[in-house]
């Protein structure tokens, strides 16, 4: 199974929505406590190669692909900043925008997949804020959350809906169209660093958190969770819906390893991959091949493989 | 209705019992209009519409500027709707190019490297990468937390880290911390995060701590504070240490306590926060027309109340903490005098503050007018009633906030302690963590002013009274017994002062001998004696280059140039003032064209590709300097250290074996060799080459450190003690090479 080396630590992987063997990686030097970043375009055919890469001044935490344009790219950078890459321009052109309005690191980056015009950043400056590729400025900022907001995800049903996971141990709902959110679920006791709905079910959503947890959550009753995945030794870095399956979860953790899950049956622990040998903190499941999963790490690795098979296989 | 309309005119909006500036609302207005209107100033600066990119599609948008998405009119305060769309439609007719050149030059400062922090990827040539210190520095701090190895300060060599490094590393730190040692208590935390910020020497210059946003943080938090939010275990973020180190400004540290003191008794904030949040709640229930809502509502009070229940101090303090949690994210500044004077709040940013945080993003007019539809009762009432409910009389409210300065929240944690809430062991606890952290401080400060620039001498150097130290120094440098001939070289030094080879060869010896703050000092000397020396100007150069200081490296390399016999005429005496790094590349790569088998030209150019980060050219520039002094074991080491730093830490090794190859001896080379094991994983491997190192210099501080760190890295946790002890004999049993 394909592996690259990132000179710098990893810090997220996605997968093209357009291309089947064409994904992205966002790194920070330092593990993102100090110094630049770096965000390569990469392709499978099989071995992994590099496409290109755009460095920034300061590490990139997030990044996602553009829904609407197959050549555009996001980077969440650790300066507050969103860049705004098109890999159709020489690198000289790039980034094609920087967007600075957070005023704290910008930690999660996530494109509307049902409108396709608009993405959300979450930055540790405890703001979630919505923005069009073509506007300078931010449309509107979401202002509740009384931490850092980690991660911010669109319900990939309703185009103007998403949920945003904070360290305030809440997750929150958001309606565009609503002045506030329209939900608060006290999804976890400690910090919850991350959070995706279900691909099949517009009401259900996973929370990831510090205590080690995943929880499974059916917004209509959200006093008590659907279920609970136990299973991380270590915090709960990110939690991501299959595309393919309604029931299957991808995670991956500060315990080094990468779990799949299938939270309708009782032993719900179906995977897990040990591959990485500093924390995993980038997990993606491919929209377009079934089974295709690709994880990074402080390990500066980049994991590509087909659940089921071994990522270190040569 | 239009914003503005809304905003500024219409008895709807008076309120009773208000007028003139002091009137809240009046300042709302301006605060409104002021904000719209400096809105539509960065509209022209940067204009939507543009042609930055190939594709013309992404901007569609931009035909319906502000109708496209749902949500936007939230916004409106900022974004002015109709008179904004109107402005560019009129700019769209203007020439269209030029505003997008200017969105253009607006973008391009943006490329990567020229901004930001550059020092930190700056590169040692002589001794480990300090990018590579740090890195390791700071893998060892993010495993600290498996298996419970204590995380010790150490002190590390200078790193060049600037203070937004620094604020960078102490926020991301303080916060991630708190991820990846989840499981541990917030003793070990925080213990961590001291351990590595005081190794770090991260402290106390707290003006750095961030830019001071232009409102008033701190009321921002109260309010955040105030919507009663969950607090999370984030709230206990190592308030003990935040605090003291914020505090390190007071310059007499006493001076905290005895401010609280002074000022016991003053109650009058807690008061006030108590309005503040019965305000609150009955803004809450008034908004509270969805069930969500109400249930984050009910949410809240349990929350509340089983604060108030909870004894435990820490959640007692809760509001206090999660203050001070903020404090740990470089939020908050504080600034004694100064920031009082900042604070005093403008009516009009209290207004916009509140405004913002009272509807979290939701504009007031859109708040007013919901309120007016779905309650009898407007929001002015309520308002109105709410005045009623502080009791004051005009405006007295807006001179309330404005008293909300940053010693407030001083106030209140002296009331709490008045009040015995956070009872006597957790105040000692804190006076106590003080009291160490400030001994730390001024331990270590002593300790990096004393070493900085400054020559020091050996005590009972038995090579004093030696009728020729220089040329015992000589000889025993050749024999490689660098600590001796450093002994001999200063003997020399001290009976003629004005020796510029002694300092220069003590300076090399220092160098090679893994101490760069002495070799610096050496060489300092060495130039004042002979400012012309081209030898001592490139050692300078190089020095300044590991100790990331690029304006004092590229001063030197240039000054080389101008005193070069063969380059002097290419370089221009005027500029040696404003050296800008291109330019002096651009004059070494024609003083290579003019001889190109000059060695040193080429390592001189290897040292400025580094400085830029072109570690390419500068292996090319190093590769091409070695076949003309193929046995000179310091290029050698030069080229291990470029290749290291470009992730080529198997190709280092080769270099470093052939700088060893040459000189045995060589210090340097030998904890250069550990570093590359240690950046490729095999700790194990770097541990018997820093123990080979520090067997033949004892006193390489450096290599202690990262021979510490591969011990925990390699889990070998039982040597640390030996390692602590400096127990070679140990050591080099248990590692032999």
């Amino acid at each position: 199974m394909p592996v690259f080396k990132t000179p710098f630590n990893g810090y997220s992987v996605k997968f093209s929505p357009f291309y089947e063997s064409q994904l992205a990686v966002a790194t920070s030097q330092n593990f993102g406590i100090l110094g630049n970043g770096r965000l390569h375009v990469l392709q499978l055919n099989p071995t992994i190669t590099e496409i290109t890469s755009f460095d920034t001044a300061d590490g990139v935490y997030d990044l996602c692909w553009s829904e609407s344009h197959d050549s555009l790219l996001i980077a969440a950078v650790a300066d507050g900043s969103l860049k705004i890459y098109d890999l159709s321009l020489p690198p000289t052109s790039n980034p094609i925008r920087s967007l600075h309005e957070h005023a704290r690191e910008a930690h999660g980056v996530d494109f509307n997949t049902v409108r396709k015009d608009s993405f959300l950043s979450a930055s540790w400056d405890d703001t979630v804020k919505l923005w069009t590729v073509d506007r300078p400025t931010s449309v509107r900022t979401f202002k509740e959350h009384a931490y850092c907001v980690y991660s911010a995800a669109w319900n990939p049903r309703h185009a103007d809906v998403f949920a945003s996971a904070s360290g305030d141990c809440t997750v929150r709902i958001w309606d565009v169209r609503e002045p506030g959110s329209t939900m608060i679920l006290p999804a976890h006791e400690f910090e919850i660093l991350s959070c995706d709905w279900n691909k099949y079910d517009d009401c259900i959503i996973a929370t990831a958190s510090v205590d080690k947890s995943i929880k499974v959550w059916d917004v209509r009753n959200y006093r008590v969770p659907v279920a609970v995945l136990n299973g991380h030794g270590y915090a709960v870095r990110k939690v991501k819906f299959s595309p393919h399956k309604m029931s299957a979860i991808a995670s991956c953790s500060y315990d080094m390893t990468v779990c799949l899950w299938d939270y309708m049956v009782e032993d719900a622990l179906i995977g897990r991959y040990d591959h990485h040998t500093e924390f995993a903190v980038g997990v993606d499941i491919s929209v377009l091949v079934e089974g295709l999963l690709a994880s990074t790490g402080w390990d500066e690795l980049v994991y590509v493989w087909q659940h089921g098979m071994d990522p270190r296989a040569p | 209705m239009a914003m503005r309309e809304l905003v500024t005119g219409g008895a709807a909006c008076a309120v009773p019992g208000t007028s003139g500036s002091s009137n809240p609302l009046g300042a709302l207005t301006d605060a409104l209009i002021g904000s719209s209107s400096k809105n539509k100033e960065r509209l022209r600066e940067i204009p939507t519409a543009t042609t930055t990119t190939s594709d013309g599609n992404f901007f569609a948008g931009t035909e319906e500027p502000f109708a496209a998405l749902p949500g936007t009119e939230f916004e409106h305060p900022l974004q002015p709707n109709a008179q904004g769309s109107e402005f560019l439609q009129g700019f769209r007719s203007a020439d269209q190019n030029r505003f997008a050149d200017a969105w253009d030059e607006i973008q391009r400062p943006q490329i990567p490297h020229s901004l930001g922090r550059d020092s930190i990827t700056n590169i040692p040539l002589e001794h480990g990468p300090p990018q590579r210190v740090l890195s390791s520095f700071l893998h060892s701090f993010v495993h600290s937390g498996h298996g419970s190895i204590p995380f010790r300060p150490t002190s590390l060599p200078v790193l060049g880290l600037s203070e937004g490094d620094k604020q960078c590393i102490r926020d991301r730190s303080s916060i991630m911390a708190r991820h990846f040692f989840a499981d541990k208590s917030e003793d070990f935390i925080n213990t961590q995060v001291n351990a590595l910020l005081s190794s770090l020497d991260i402290d106390n210059d707290v003006r750095s701590r961030g830019p001071m946003p232009g409102r008033l943080p701190e009321l921002e938090e109260y309010w955040n504070e105030s919507q009663g939010m969950k607090f999370g275990p984030y709230a206990t973020d190592g308030w003990v240490t935040e605090f003291s180190q914020r505090q390190i400004e007071h310059n007499d540290p006493n001076a905290w306590v005895q401010s609280f003191e002074r000022q016991h008794g003053a109650n009058g904030w807690a008061t006030e926060f108590e309005h503040e949040q019965s305000q609150l709640a009955s803004i809450d229930q008034m908004r509270g027309a969805n069930i969500s809502s109400l249930a984050a509502m009910e949410h809240t009070r349990k929350l509340a109340h089983t604060l108030a229940q909870n004894n435990d101090p820490k959640f007692q303090n809760s509001k206090f903490l999660q203050f001070v949690s903020k404090m740990s994210r470089g939020e908050i500044t504080i600034e004694d005098n100064q920031i009082k004077q900042a604070t005093i709040s403008a009516p009009g940013d209290w207004a916009a503050e509140y405004q913002q945080q009272y509807s979290g993003g939701q504009t007031w007019a859109d708040q007013f007018v919901n309120e007016q539809h779905s309650h009898g009762q407007g929001w002015v009432n309520e308002f109105a009633a709410e005045r009623e409910l502080h009791g004051s009389v005009d405006g007295e409210w807006v001179n309330e906030f404005s008293k909300l300065h940053v010693n407030d929240w001083a106030e209140e944690f002296e009331h709490q302690v008045a009040e015995g809430v956070l009872g006597e062991s957790a105040g000692d606890n804190w006076a106590n963590a003080y009291d160490e952290y400030l001994n730390e401080q001024v331990a270590l400060k002593q300790n990096s002013e004393s070493s900085r620039g400054v020559y020091v001498f050996s005590d009972l150097n038995p090579y004093v009274g030696h009728p020729n130290p220089l040329k015992e120094g000589q000889e025993l440098f050749r024999k490689g017994l660098l600590s001796e001939s450093v002994l001999a070289l200063e003997a020399e030094v001290l009976k003629n002062p004005d020796n510029s080879e002694g300092w220069r060869l003590l300076g090399i010896a220092h160098a090679e001998n893994d101490d760069d703050q002495q070799a610096i000092a050496a060489m300092m000397r060495a130039q004042e004696v002979d400012p012309t020396n081209l030898e001592v100007l490139l050692a300078l150069g190089v020095s300044h280059t590991n100790e990331l200081e690029q304006a004092a490296a590229l001063k030197y390399l240039y000054s080389w140039l101008r005193h070069h016999p063969k380059y002097g005429t290419i370089a221009p005496a005027d500029q040696s003032d404003n050296l800008y790094y291109a330019d002096v590349a651009r004059l070494f790569n024609d003083a290579a064209k003019i001889s190109p088998d000059d060695a040193d030209v080429h390592i001189v150019l290897g040292v400025l590709y580094n400085l830029s980060r072109e570690y390419d050219k500068a292996i090319e520039a190093f590769q091409t300097s070695l076949k003309l002094k193929p046995r000179d074991y310091s290029l050698w080491n030069k080229l291990g250290a470029t290749q290291a730093n470009s992730v080529q830490s198997a190709d280092a090794i080769l270099a470093y074996q052939q700088a060893l190859d040459l000189k045995p001896n060589y210090v340097r080379a030998w904890a250069n060799m550990g570093i590359s094991y240690a950046n490729q994983g095999m700790y194990e491997d770097s541990i018997r080459y820093y123990v080979r190192a520090l067997s033949m210099n004892p006193k390489a501080d450096n290599a202690w450190q990262y021979l510490r760190i591969s011990l925990s890295c390699a889990s070998r946790n039982d040597m640390l003690e030996a390692c602590d002890s400096r127990n070679l004999d140990f050591l080099q049993k248990e590692f032999p090479l």
